[in-house]
């Protein structure tokens, strides 16, 4: 399959209706941080340009707030085409460019198999050790901690459900996206 | 109309002030919630960023819980799971070959699915409007309260998938306030992202970004910030002292939920509300711009 219809295939949208009027990227609070802006990244999609696209930190730096998507006059809704974009790059073994963007999503579906539901605070104490940024945000965690807003991790005992269907979900993509 | 309630993660978690405060406010309204039962987290981005499937699955096994349970609606009072089941939902809708791979993960039919709804829209009624008019307490008048509301991502956006509201511009929430009597005013960042979701991972964007949502509010010259969302509200609480520094000015804006504001209106106690929970403490102002009409408006008639 084609880079573009695997976006297609992934995302549900079609990004070749996109006829570059920029209004995704003018709207886009993190395009100045991007390498390749969100009309930018929507071209190199329909050219089929897959290293450019996938090896980008654009699709890591998005916030997913669909300024976007609001804002498309084609409805090819950039947002989930960025979003399909990170899922191939991972499907494909290619590490994410903004390292802890990779770390904490990855930080995040662990965290949901221990128990189902996520523990935020160990969530943001495994990002900060692993990212370096924990002592920064220990004077915060403090402040949060006397309120009663960190609550202590639950026992991992409550993921049994998600596991098993986390598992068909890896079993399926693994067929489908060799 | 049954309600299933889902609080999501970031309300049993960081943001217990609004899950408390929602609740005291259902509880003042008469308005029946029960909780989901054995729901999942939504996944957020994390879940669709690593794999498609998942990012649909891990919502929907929440709806197919509530399904079960005969709930027709559910109620998410966050706006980012909001957003994942509403996507969830309108993908299984859309797109048959989604439905058949989704159906035979979850090993259920996808038919009949509940409906997630914000409980902005449920209260966002005339009869909601008529019957928190009628229980307002007098002691309790805001009417010297000065506000804005911000909206954040995905109250309204993106319109295909939230069905509510102006993905532009929103109104639901001030004109929900200004029922109670407070001051909304407009401002030029309802819909601006916070960054929310890099609060963990690189905060000095989400400093940045935030930082133009502090001083839109601090340039129409407002009390307070009023949000629907528990990631926004953990963002601007949390981070406000970091972009004081930045500004090189003290801020001193508390960041109060629109539960919050109801519910005070509506004379619930401050504990009801979870104001002691918040790092820019709301309770001086509240009582400061909130006393009854007679001690809050005399010095002002005067001038």
């Amino acid at each position: 399959m084609a880079f573009l219809d695997q976006i297609q295939a992934i995302s549900g949208h079609n990004a070749n209706l996109c006829f570059q009027c920029s209004k995704c990227s003018s709207g886009c609070p993190m395009a100045d941080r991007m390498d390749l802006k969100p009309a930018q990244l929507m071209h190199n999609i329909r050219l089929g340009r897959e290293q450019e696209v996938l090896h980008s930190r654009a699709i890591w730096l998005c916030l997913g707030c669909e300024t976007c998507t609001a804002r498309c006059p084609q409805e090819v809704h950039p947002a989930e085409a960025i979003a399909a974009a990170r899922a191939l790059a991972i499907k494909k073994g290619i590490r994410p460019r903004v390292k802890e963007v990779g770390i904490y999503y990855q930080g995040f579906i662990n965290n949901m198999r221990m128990n189902g539901k996520i523990h935020d605070a160990s969530i943001a104490a495994i990002a900060g050790l692993r990212t370096g940024r924990i002592l920064k945000d220990l004077p915060l965690a403090w402040k949060l901690m006397i309120r009663g807003r960190i609550k202590p991790p639950p026992l991992p005992f409550g993921g049994r459900g998600f596991i098993k269907l986390h598992q068909r979900i890896i079993e399926i993509e693994k067929e489908t996206w060799q | 109309m049954s309600y299933g309630y889902y609080p999501g993660c970031s309300l049993e978690g960081i943001s217990e002030e609004y899950d408390i405060s929602i609740r005291s406010l259902f509880e003042v309204l008469d308005i029946p919630v029960n909780d989901i039962e054995d729901w999942i987290c939504c996944g957020t981005m994390a879940a669709p960023s690593l794999s498609p499937l998942l990012g649909l699955a891990a919502p929907l096994s929440s709806v197919i819980q509530a399904k079960h349970q005969n709930f027709e609606k559910i109620i998410a009072p966050c706006s980012e799971c909001l957003y994942h089941f509403k996507r969830a939902t309108l993908k299984v809708d859309q797109d048959q070959s989604v439905r058949t791979d989704l159906s035979e993960v979850m090993g259920e039919s996808l038919d009949h699915l509940p409906v997630s709804i914000h409980p902005l829209e449920l209260l966002y009624h005339p009869d909601y409007e008529a019957l928190i008019k009628s229980r307002l307490v007098p002691e309790r008048d805001l009417s010297a309260l000065k506000v804005v509301c911000y909206y954040g991502c995905h109250i309204s956006r993106p319109a295909d998938v939230m069905q509510f509201d102006d993905p532009e511009n929103p109104k639901s929430m001030d004109e929900m306030l200004e029922w109670t009597g407070v001051i909304v005013l407009d401002w030029k960042s309802k819909l601006d992202c916070c960054g929310a979701h890099f609060s963990l991972i690189q905060p000095d964007i989400v400093v940045e970004l935030s930082k133009e949502i502090y001083l839109a509010a601090l340039e129409v010259e407002a009390d307070a910030v009023v949000v629907a969302c528990p990631m926004c509200h953990a963002n601007l609480d949390t981070r406000q002292n970091d972009i004081a520094n930045l500004l090189g000015r003290p801020i001193d804006m508390p960041i109060l939920y629109f539960s919050q504001v109801l519910g005070y209106a509506l004379g619930l106690e401050m504990k009801q509300l979870g104001f002691e929970k918040h790092l820019i403490d709301p309770v001086p102002l509240m009582l400061e711009k909130c006393q009854s009409r007679q001690f809050a408006q005399i010095p002002h008639r005067r001038e």
